[in-house]
């Protein structure tokens, strides 16, 4: 199989953050990562080509995967591999979108990252590798996705057994017994020793590597953002209130503090009465304004980005901050403040 | 945004679910519809606490963190101040 | 304190009629006596209706559930409401076990639900298998919703006391005694002491569960007497989130209670029930979860189940309380509704405890298709799903009354249900 093989710019060798901004583009051959990914598939098949974006810019245009995708066939690819992108959220992104497009395309493509990447969502029927948590398992990564790559050559369909990352879906049933009961016979388990048995999973909470701190903040940009949806007055790009599909963002460039009557929040949920009297309560621009002036920070940034958290699901706002992060770094901002509700 | 590298304050009233969620800096706000008002106070008194507030937040990104933290604002004043 | 006896007459049929009466599992209601019960300057007028289970009937909208009790002509029954607060405690019970009364129809601030009598919906909810007597009412020119509410809970529980007030003087089908939770320092013989923890939701107007007639924002926990929630002490007056509701219904039928009670002396000691408010802010939640846990350990506790009302807000009280009473030694159980998303892949909850155990009542996402039906009470419109009452139509189950029961009165759970990402329907793994 003529294989292709995408890779973000660092593993490309282009550069770190500094080039996350380039746009697609083509390599021949094997780079970086992609040269033991080629020993590792042998003399069966071949990468021909490596396409690489920058993080920034997949992650923040829509049309990024379709460019890649169209340069991987103007190259003759028969198979298109993406990653490992590891923990990575922009790459993960990048990597889904553009299998997701090839996929979808007919071209057979396989993505691979660390399952709890939030970028994975966007994979859409691709199938998508587990890979480590980060570069250190390059090796061992490689080696499973070398052994998908050969099996989904054949026309088949990967597994778990292949290391395909499945989403265990919950299913309602109706059972026996009704919850109040099964209540008490898990505290009687319980008390008699049984640590292990629940109906819902227990604890397991979320490691984020905080991001390193600013340095000098009398100089920073700092950006304001919300999932409170904070939009204009009546709302005119229909952001939803609650179960979020997109987020929006608005120009304060000028503005000094949000009037009221000039901005509400549409999030369900909660009363709005409170938010919309002053809407500073829900994206508290007046104070950061004051503090901009006294020299607390260098700038704000002209802009704010605005979604709702009510009933979104966890896997849509991971990828909206995914999202968020890249058009902050496009900027130069270096800080966030997001209001939650 | 912050495993991109973004350090970010979060505001919220709903502090026990951002730390389960792994937000690192997390800044207490007053009132779950208003994460950074109060309208218990009054407009002046309301306005220099979203002001300790947002201070607060600041000092929460320029601030090395190695799991969820909170960056209190205020001991407890409900009434006018 | 005297013990209270449940004297149950079940209920098979139900008619409406001209007077009320009880007659051999048969009840007859008294159309012009119950709509006589709710008159009220708020109301202009309420219109009777009976919905039996099988019935080709939807009830759009349902708000409150109450199930006929009386305690006879001394009366007693819904302290706070029907009878005064200082009233003699315990006796006997009259309960019309199998009936229902129900108001249906628009209140602002009610998330639109429904009630299937038939079809696949009605063992979903708990109410399309009661016999019910459903009230559609208007309001009147000039009153506040809020007038209205209170006016249709006051003829609600008038036409509860009614209804089963038929039934005194007939030979009961079943007598229960209801023994009082044991005191702690009784000996136990070695069984735990299990009590249960239930939260009732304290958000104002329309969002409210009233105990002795009184909200309790602002309390503390207390330790509560189960024969007075068998009594009606507990009103629901809270009109979110359909699946997750607990109308008064469920309250005088607390399904954790009744567990913990059909297995005392057994395997356990039923220790006691203690009722909390769920406030808003994160600081009152703290210190009701912190201060509820040590009043179980003072109650002498073992362990506690938590029951919520209410979705994503009143999950973190769960979550504070499972975590506060496993902190302090407590074996801590709740009750969660999940919210995985229509295909049940997302994470199942958004606040849940560090420690402790968790039983699903259900996922409050998932689709369910109804049948079309012929008749629909409460509404002419099923606004969620845009479409006429009576037509076919898929919802949620977070759309279906009490079908997520957090006090435990569903049979449903979600079981994980492994499935490739992706594939379609037909392929092998």
């Amino acid at each position: 199989m003529r294989i292709v093989h995408y890779l973000n710019q660092f593993y490309a060798g282009l550069g770190g953050e500094e080039t996350a901004g380039i746009g697609p583009r083509m390599l021949d051959g094997t780079v970086g990562p992609g040269r033991l990914l080629a020993q590792l598939l042998g003399d069966q098949h071949q990468i021909i080509a490596t396409i690489v974006c920058g993080d920034n810019h997949a992650a923040s245009n829509a049309t990024a995967a379709q460019e890649l995708l169209d340069l991987a066939r103007g190259a003759g690819a028969e198979l298109l591999v993406a990653g490992p992108a590891f923990g990575s959220g922009r790459y993960g992104l990048a990597c889904a979108r553009l299998v997701a497009a090839a996929d979808a395309a007919g071209l057979p493509a396989l993505a691979t990252m660390h399952p709890d990447n939030p970028g994975i969502t966007d994979a859409g029927a691709a199938p998508v590798v587990a890979a480590g948590a980060t570069a250190r398992e390059m090796r061992p990564t490689l080696r499973r996705v070398a052994a998908a790559i050969a099996k989904l050559a054949t026309g088949a369909t990967l597994t778990a057994q292949d290391g395909r990352v499945v989403k265990a879906a919950r299913i309602g049933r109706l059972v026996e017994q009704r919850a109040a009961a099964r209540a008490v016979e898990l505290v009687l388990r319980r008390l008699g020793g049984d640590q292990q048995s629940t109906e819902v999973p227990v604890g397991g909470f979320d490691a984020v590597e905080p991001a390193a701190p600013v340095d000098k903040l009398a100089s920073a940009t700092v950006a304001l953002v919300t999932e409170a949806a904070v939009v204009p007055a009546g709302n005119p790009d229909r952001l939803e209130s609650a179960r979020a599909t997109r987020w929006l963002r608005y120009p304060i460039e000028g503005i000094d503090a949000l009037a009221s009557g000039e901005w509400e929040s549409v999030a369900g949920g909660f009363a709005t009465t409170a938010a919309n009297a002053d809407p500073n309560r829900v994206l508290p621009l007046d104070a950061a304004r004051t503090l901009e002036r006294e020299g607390a920070i260098g700038r704000l940034h002209g802009e704010f980005m605005v979604t709702v958290g009510n009933g979104t699901p966890v896997a849509t706002a991971r990828r909206f901050g995914v999202e968020w992060a890249a058009e902050l770094r496009k900027a130069g901002v270096q800080a966030a403040i997001l209001t939650a509700t | 945004m912050e495993r991109s590298g973004i350090p970010t304050a979060v505001i919220t009233n709903l502090v026990t679910i951002a730390e389960q969620v792994g937000a690192p800096r997390i800044v207490p706000g007053r009132g779950i519809p208003y994460p950074s008002g109060d309208p218990s106070l009054s407009p002046q008194a309301e306005q220099a606490w979203r002001r300790r507030l947002v201070q607060r937040a600041l000092d929460a990104v320029a601030t090395a963190v190695e799991h969820p933290t909170i960056f209190e604002v205020d001991v407890v004043e409900r009434a006018d101040a | 304190m005297p013990a209270l006896r449940r004297i149950v007459h079940q209920i098979h049929s139900l008619e409406i009629g001209v007077s009320t009466r009880y007659e051999q599992h048969h009840l007859v209601v008294g159309r012009d006596r119950a709509q006589a019960l709710f008159e009220d300057p708020a109301l202009a007028s309420v219109r009777v209706h009976i919905a039996a289970p099988g019935d080709p009937v939807r009830i759009i909208a349902p708000l409150d559930v109450v199930e006929p009790r009386s305690k006879g002509p001394a009366g007693g029954a819904f302290p706070g409401w029907m009878a005064p607060v200082n009233r003699k405690r315990g006796g006997d019970i009259h309960v019309l076990r199998g009936a229902a009364v129900l108001a249906a129809g628009f209140l602002p601030r009610n998330q639109e639900g429904l009630i299937d009598m038939s079809g696949p919906a009605a063992q979903l909810s708990p109410f399309g298998r009661t016999n019910n007597i459903v009230i559609e009412f208007d309001r009147a020119d000039g009153a506040s919703w809020q007038e209205a509410e209170i006016a249709l809970r006051r003829g609600l529980l008038r036409v509860a006391v009614h209804l089963a007030d038929a039934a005194v003087d007939a030979a009961p089908d079943t007598v229960e005694e209801l023994a009082p939770p044991h005191r702690p320092g009784t000996p136990t013989g070695g069984l735990p002491r299990v009590g249960v923890i239930t939260n009732l939701q304290t958000q104002g107007a329309f969002k409210d569960v009233f105990v002795y007639g009184r909200s309790m924002a602002g309390s503390l926990p207390t330790l509560f007497d189960p024969a007075e929630i068998e009594d009606g002490a507990v009103v629901s007056g809270q009109y979110g989130h359909p699946a997750l509701r607990n109308p008064t219904y469920l309250h005088q039928n607390h399904p954790v209670i009744a567990e913990l009670r059909a297995r005392d002396g057994r395997d356990l000691h039923f220790a006691g029930v203690v009722l909390c408010p769920e406030p808003v802010q994160q600081g009152d939640k703290e210190l009701v979860s912190t201060h509820a846990a040590w009043l179980c350990r003072a109650a002498g506790f073992d362990a506690a189940i938590v029951t919520k009302e209410g979705a994503g807000n009143a999950d973190n009280d769960l979550m504070l309380k499972v975590d506060a009473l496993e902190a302090d030694d407590l074996t801590a159980v709740a009750l969660y509704a999940e919210m995985s998303g229509a295909d049940g892949t997302g994470p199942p909850l958004v606040a849940g405890p560090r420690r402790g155990a968790i039983v699903s009542t259900g996922n409050y996402d998932q689709r369910v298709a109804l049948p079309a039906v012929e008749r629909a009470l409460g509404g002419t419109r099923l606004r969620i799903a845009d479409a006429d009452a009576t037509a076919a139509v898929e919802v949620p189950t977070a759309a279906i009354l009490s079908a997520l029961s957090p006090l435990g009165a569903g049979r449903l759970t979600c079981r994980p249900d492994e499935q490739l990402a992706g594939l379609q329907l037909g392929e092998t793994a």
